[in-house]
């Protein structure tokens, strides 16, 4: 008992941050079980529940959310994979293989990483303009142009992600498949990657996540409806003031981030190391 | 141990001859199609970068290009081509209206000048072609019955029965003049409404479509000589104005359109900074900026290190805390951001009506249309995204301070705030030194929140304001080079981007230095 009285202000907190965490999370469930649509609920539960807000979304032709999903999910997914190639190549390069220009190239990667590509959205909106003249498939709005430009930023990051990772897997196991005179390709392809597989799936996760948030890039490229994302499609139902379509867009807000939340809680250790493995050096 | 087998030999050499294949393939015919539409530039880029490729994977090439290759690629096109690209953007006049080159502007601003004659001039047309194989219009003035053959030399007046017309009363063939014939018509592309056929007085005529052809009249005349146009109107000279268009020499604001990209350097940024129109928002929206990513910060941190603080002990349900307070980090941002935004709505948002319902306030507050419970609520929202990222680096780093400091300060007698800002804090400050500066150049550039949640209002729209009390610089380049496609100003807003790279640069710099980052390799 006089340990909960000397603790009591670490769990006064605590709650009172709790509270505040769930006030935006239970407002949505709410919401999104409310058949009347609004935001705005009186009562602690709504006068009228349902699920219509869920079914909406898959039965209403005007809102093609089946397909936001389903564009997210391919954009996340080739852009997690194409990220983690690119990555997992260049961290082995500057992790394993010893050639002049090393240093100079992490630390221009370093650089660079820090300006992150809708910086320059002006120009990019410009260039991807041009691009579209010649090739409509990966220009402006397209989604094959927004996925380069995503790989654009992916050896940045990765690179720099995975190094970490990488450095700590023994180097003798690479240096005597080496001596048995293996290629450097063969190493990375042999040894390296079934090595560092679970360390690539979490950086493939944490960029899929990356990519299914991602909206400023997003929003300037998939004007189209039928191509456009969750994250611009369900922007699109409330963005706009005169649309305020909240019933099912709380309802897709909850399909949509539930599965990203379990991943995201499911990788909390990486991610918290990774956050962390910066700094802690001092 | 381990057995080296596959990627060997020539399995391995078929499958990079393949993908090398294949991306040349798809390159080349990339390239071929950007020459189709005339794109040099970015056939050129290709070019380039299919060399690189097959030089790197075909050729002897170093052998750490070979991983490094795809990724340079991509950060090369993707990354540093559009910050090169924005940097030289800057120093040009790059604006709806100016957006293309001075020969297409001198090309547009010649058809844009052109008007049908006075009367309204009108001509049945029969399309054919003259002796010398060249089109030539036979046509009979709607109005004064007149028939004519135009041909590009210029027209003849055909009179009375050197010509025969067909069941439609249309001229249809005369000496030198072949029609064409209906599947010839069917053919005929577009190169015919561009043909000028020259009329007297520097009109011209010229075909609409099938069967018809009008009189149209150049206002504007080019002189290539000394770069003018003259209006045969007015008697207006245009000459070159320096800065993307052509200026009426009596009077500077009458200028033609479409102008052109022309460099301007520096004006985009003395602009920025002197002129009064341009400057007063600029220097509003930079100290918004700074100021939101410091609070940001402050807020944030000082949460989420008083969290860290308090879980810092093994308490009864830690573990259960823990994983709801990271919730608001794992729940994807732009839907919250959109959530607060409904639930700060002035008539049906909930927030307003809890303040009603225990009496803090009256009336609803209009949250998004006042620039301070705007800048409010954008901080507020913040909080709640951003405390957790706060307390998990912020607990990582106080298991990371030794214990003995503190246990040595509490035996010099030391009190426990004492300890904690003598001790605690300092090391802290320094171990998150480097995760607090990117934290500030994250909020520096952080568009989702201010898009997403006040839109960079409220602002004066009827007043053509393009910066609003909560945008920030990187909103407020967006309004202005995209935002708006009528009014797109893209020289301007890479200046402003400018700015943006010149700040994050120095701060991330900094902190790469503080930290020794760069010196580890």
């Amino acid at each position: 008992m006089s340990s909960l009285r000397a603790n009591l202000w670490r769990h006064a907190l605590a709650w009172v941050l709790i509270a505040f965490t769930f006030f935006p999370i239970y407002v949505v469930v709410v919401s999104s079980i409310d058949i009347t649509g609004s935001l705005a609920t009186n009562s602690f539960l709504p006068p009228a529940i349902g699920w219509d807000n869920y079914t909406l979304l898959f039965t209403n032709e005007d809102i093609p959310f089946t397909t936001w999903v389903k564009n997210s999910l391919i954009l996340a997914s080739a852009s997690a994979v194409g990220s983690v190639l690119i990555g997992a190549a260049a961290a082995f390069a500057f992790s394993r293989l010893r050639f002049k220009g090393r240093r100079v190239g992490i630390q221009t990667l370093l650089l660079i990483q820090v300006f992150p590509s809708f910086l320059a959205l002006a120009a990019i909106y410009v260039i991807m303009g041009e691009i579209y003249k010649v090739f409509p498939a990966f220009g402006l709005g397209s989604v094959g142009g927004l996925l380069l430009i995503y790989l654009g930023g992916a050896m940045g990051v990765n690179a720099w992600l995975l190094k970490g990772f990488i450095d700590s897997i023994p180097l003798e196991l690479d240096e005597s498949a080496r001596i048995d005179g293996a290629t450097p390709s063969q190493v990375y392809w042999l040894i390296f990657f079934p090595l560092a597989a679970p360390v690539l799936a979490v950086v493939g996760l944490l960029s899929f996540i990356g990519t299914f948030n991602e909206f400023v890039l997003a929003s300037l490229f998939l004007t189209d409806i039928e191509s456009r994302t969750v994250a611009v499609g369900l922007q699109q139902f409330v963005g706009n003031q005169f649309a305020q379509n909240w019933g099912p867009f709380t309802a897709g807000s909850i399909i949509a981030s539930v599965p990203l939340v379990i991943i995201f809680l499911s990788l909390q250790k990486y991610i918290v190391g990774g956050l962390t493995a910066g700094s802690v050096k001092g | 141990m381990y057995r080296l087998v596959g990627f060997t030999g020539t399995p391995a050499l078929i499958l990079k001859l393949l993908l090398v294949g294949i991306v040349d393939f798809v390159g080349g015919f990339a390239i071929v199609s950007a020459l189709d539409v005339g794109s040099t530039i970015i056939a050129g880029v290709l070019l380039v970068i299919l060399l690189f490729i097959n030089w790197v994977y075909l050729f002897k090439s170093p052998t750490p290009f070979k991983f490094l290759a795809p990724g340079i690629v991509f950060l090369l096109v993707f990354v540093l081509v559009p910050i090169v690209y924005t940097v030289a953007m800057s120093g040009f006049n790059f604006r709806t209206g100016n957006e293309i080159s001075k020969e297409q502007a001198i090309e547009q601003i010649q058809i844009v000048s052109l008007s049908e004659d006075a009367e309204g001039t009108a001509f049945d047309m029969a399309i054919g072609k003259d002796a010398t194989g060249d089109y030539a219009l036979l046509l009979k003035n709607q109005i004064n019955g007149e028939v004519l053959l135009a041909t590009l030399q210029g027209v003849t007046v055909l009179a009375e029965g050197t010509y025969e017309v067909d069941e439609l009363g249309i001229p249809s063939s005369t000496e030198g003049f072949t029609r064409l014939t209906n599947k010839e018509l069917n053919q005929l592309g577009d190169e015919i409404v561009n043909l000028r056929f020259p009329y007297i007085d520097e009109s011209f005529v010229s075909p609409l479509f099938d069967g018809l052809a009008i009189l149209l009249t150049q206002d504007l005349i080019y002189n290539p000589d000394n770069d003018t146009f003259v209006s045969k109107s007015t008697g207006a000279v245009y000459a070159d104005n320096g800065n993307g268009n052509y200026a009426n020499t009596q009077k500077k604001k009458d200028v033609l359109y479409p102008g052109w990209r022309n460099v301007n350097f520096p004006q985009n940024f003395t602009g920025l900074m002197f002129d009064p129109e341009l400057r007063g928002p600029f220097i509003r929206v930079l100290i918004w900026t700074v100021a939101f990513a410091f609070l940001s910060v402050l807020t944030t941190f000082s949460l989420g290190l008083a969290l860290a603080i308090a879980m810092d002990k093994p308490i009864r349900g830690r573990r259960i805390y823990r994983s709801i307070l990271i919730l608001p980090y794992a729940i994807p941002g732009f839907l919250s951001l959109l959530i607060w935004r409904g639930m700060f709505n002035q008539d049906f948002g909930i927030i307003n009506r809890i303040l009603v319902d225990i009496g803090l306030i009256e009336t609803n507050i209009a949250w998004f249309e006042q620039a301070w419970t705007a800048r409010l609520m954008i901080i507020l929202v913040n909080l709640w995204l951003g405390f957790p990222y706060m307390y998990l680096i912020s607990s990582g780093a106080l298991q990371a301070i030794p214990s003995d400091l503190k246990e040595a300060a509490a035996i010099d007698g030391a009190s426990s705030f004492q300890s904690f800002r003598m001790i605690t804090l300092p090391l802290l400050l320094q171990i998150l030194f480097p995760l607090l500066i990117a934290s500030f150049a994250f909020n520096f550039n952080n568009f989702n929140m201010i898009y997403l949640l006040t839109g960079g209002g409220p602002r004066d729209e009827l007043a053509g304001e393009r910066a609003g009390a909560t945008d920030i610089l990187i909103s407020y380049a967006y309004n202005t080079a995209i935002s708006n496609p009528a009014d797109q100003n893209f020289g301007l807003a890479s200046a402003i981007s400018l700015f943006m790279f010149i700040i994050v640069g120095i701060l991330s710099l900094w902190s790469l230095r503080r930290t020794k980052a760069l010196e580890e390799f």
